[in-house]
């Protein structure tokens, strides 16, 4: 299948989202819910932030595979998984820019580059870790300098911590299990009719 | 036995005679307090007071067992941010030096602040998580009219985790059976455990969304209108009644923010200068 096939729509094809589009969505919050609060509570750095998030796939894999589906369901698990976890709900709450970024760079560098999910190209990876690396730094910045040092749990000493912390845990765990979900599962997910070309369908 | 997001709550629990609007409004406006208190004093009665209302609610304390860990992750976060990471200031009255490391005593008395602030709000989320049931999240939203589709996607989205749940149990069997221990290895061990778990996960999902679909489409779900949509029969609303003792409780608690807010920014109360604590510790480490 060439990269073009798997982005651009076809001649004479329709696509709507629907119902589909929908339960993607709640299936994956569903398994971010549960693999977040797991990864959250294995590699625990506090308040939500992890040395490995096991959650960052799902929010990179769910946008590159459903579009804006997988960047809403990546904008809301982390306030499911982080509750079960013990982060207090506004700060779950405060997290939902940095986690919709992560979620939404991957999702627009594969479209807008015309990247194959599948990654058979060095190029395809190289998008890969360029998007989620730009967006892991932005979760990395926004996540302690505006959300924890706004509740006032920081101190400016210990925020590189904090920084490293969430970037080191995010791009680690999201290069290896993003690499091994799409190279695994890409072939079958492009040709269901729940993956998105587009943002909506 | 009521099966909760956390646990077991027996079906005779007092926390079941209220709304389950009411117990989102808890969680949303009383996880608000501790934000607006600084004395750590007040954050530790209320935690006390939380944890009160679980027993009176029935819950199994053992629950929060689950949340020492985690608890303890916190307080050594922010052991370490706020008095071994806590740099070099000549404004503070420091106490004892451990090579580089100097020890303030207002970072002391901070990182006390900053962990009974954060306590408060992790005993509010565990009590939540404890007495909600899948079905009082939703029948909250409906309260409230919140568009039937967003209602519908929250339903789905936690019977996932539920699914997502016991598929994660049988993969871990699965991989047990096979030989796979983690017990004492390296982390590099452990994290493979991750990789193995994410693709069987993934991919009964992917099986699982087909199902679903189908199964809505046979019956005649439609989302159309996503925020606008047709009126419906709400069933599950015909269960539940809002009391005059749920109204009570929204004014109680608006009320009792709202006096806390003016107490706090107008009138000054509730803040770290006269705090018991802080007196507490003046004496004890400056004397």
């Amino acid at each position: 299948m060439s990269n073009k096939s798997v982005w651009e729509v076809e001649k004479g094809e329709v696509r709507k989202a629907g119902v589909t589009h929908i339960v993607i969505a709640a299936l994956l919050i569903g398994i971010g819910a549960v693999v977040g609060a797991f990864g959250s509570l294995s590699f625990p750095l506090g308040f939500g932030v992890n040395f490995f998030w096991t959650g960052i796939a799902v929010q990179n894999v769910g946008a590159i595979w459903f579009g804006m589906w997988g960047v809403i369901a990546a904008a809301l698990f982390p306030i499911i998984s982080n509750g079960i976890a013990g982060t207090p709900v506004y700060i779950s709450l405060a997290y939902i820019p940095a986690n919709a970024v992560q979620a939404l760079l991957p999702a627009w560098g594969f479209r807008y580059f015309k990247a194959d999910p599948s990654l058979r190209t060095g190029r395809d990876y190289l998008i890969l870790l360029a998007t989620i690396t730009i967006s892991n730094i932005f979760g990395a910045l926004y996540s302690p300098l505006v959300v924890l040092k706004g509740f006032g749990l920081l101190t400016a000493e210990s925020v590189p911590l904090f920084i490293w912390g969430w970037f080191g845990g995010n791009e680690v765990a999201g290069i290896i299990l993003n690499i091994i979900l799409l190279k695994a599962l890409s072939s079958v997910v492009v040709r269901t009719k729940a993956f998105v070309k587009g943002w909506w369908a | 036995m009521n099966k909760t997001i956390l646990g077991y709550v027996p079906e005779e629990s007092p926390i079941y005679r209220t709304h389950p609007f009411v117990r989102v409004f808890f969680l949303l406006v009383v996880s608000l307090f501790p934000m607006c208190i600084a004395a750590p004093e007040w954050n530790f009665i209320l935690v006390i007071l939380v944890i009160l209302l679980m027993r009176y609610s029935r819950i199994d304390l053992a629950t929060l067992r689950f949340y020492v860990p985690v608890s303890m992750s916190m307080g050594s976060i922010i052991l370490i941010s706020y008095i071994l990471v806590s740099g070099h200031h000549p404004e503070f009255i420091q106490l004892a030096s451990l090579g580089p490391i100097r020890i303030y005593f207002e970072r002391i008395r901070d990182a006390i602040v900053v962990y009974l602030r954060v306590l408060p709000m992790i005993f509010i989320t565990v009590f939540f998580l404890s007495t909600s049931r899948e079905r009082d999240i939703i029948v909250a939203m409906r309260s409230i009219r919140v568009p039937f589709v967003i209602t519908y996607l929250t339903a789905m989205a936690l019977r996932a985790a539920g699914m997502v749940m016991e598929d994660f149990s049988i993969v871990r069997q699965a991989e047990q059976a096979r030989g796979y221990d983690p017990v004492g290895k390296p982390i590099a061990y452990k994290l493979k455990q991750w990789v193995m778990y994410m693709v069987p996960l993934f991919a009964l999902s992917l099986r699982r969304a087909d199902e679903f679909s189908n199964a809505l489409v046979a019956r005649g779900y439609n989302f159309t209108g996503v925020l606008k949509a047709p009126k419906r029969a709400d069933y599950v609303l015909t269960h539940y009644r809002f009391h005059a003792s749920d109204a009570a409780i929204i004014i109680l608690l608006s009320g009792a923010l709202v006096a806390l807010m003016v107490l706090r920014y107008r009138y000054g109360y509730f803040t770290l200068e006269g705090s018991l604590t802080s007196a507490l510790l003046h004496r004890w480490l400056l004397r």
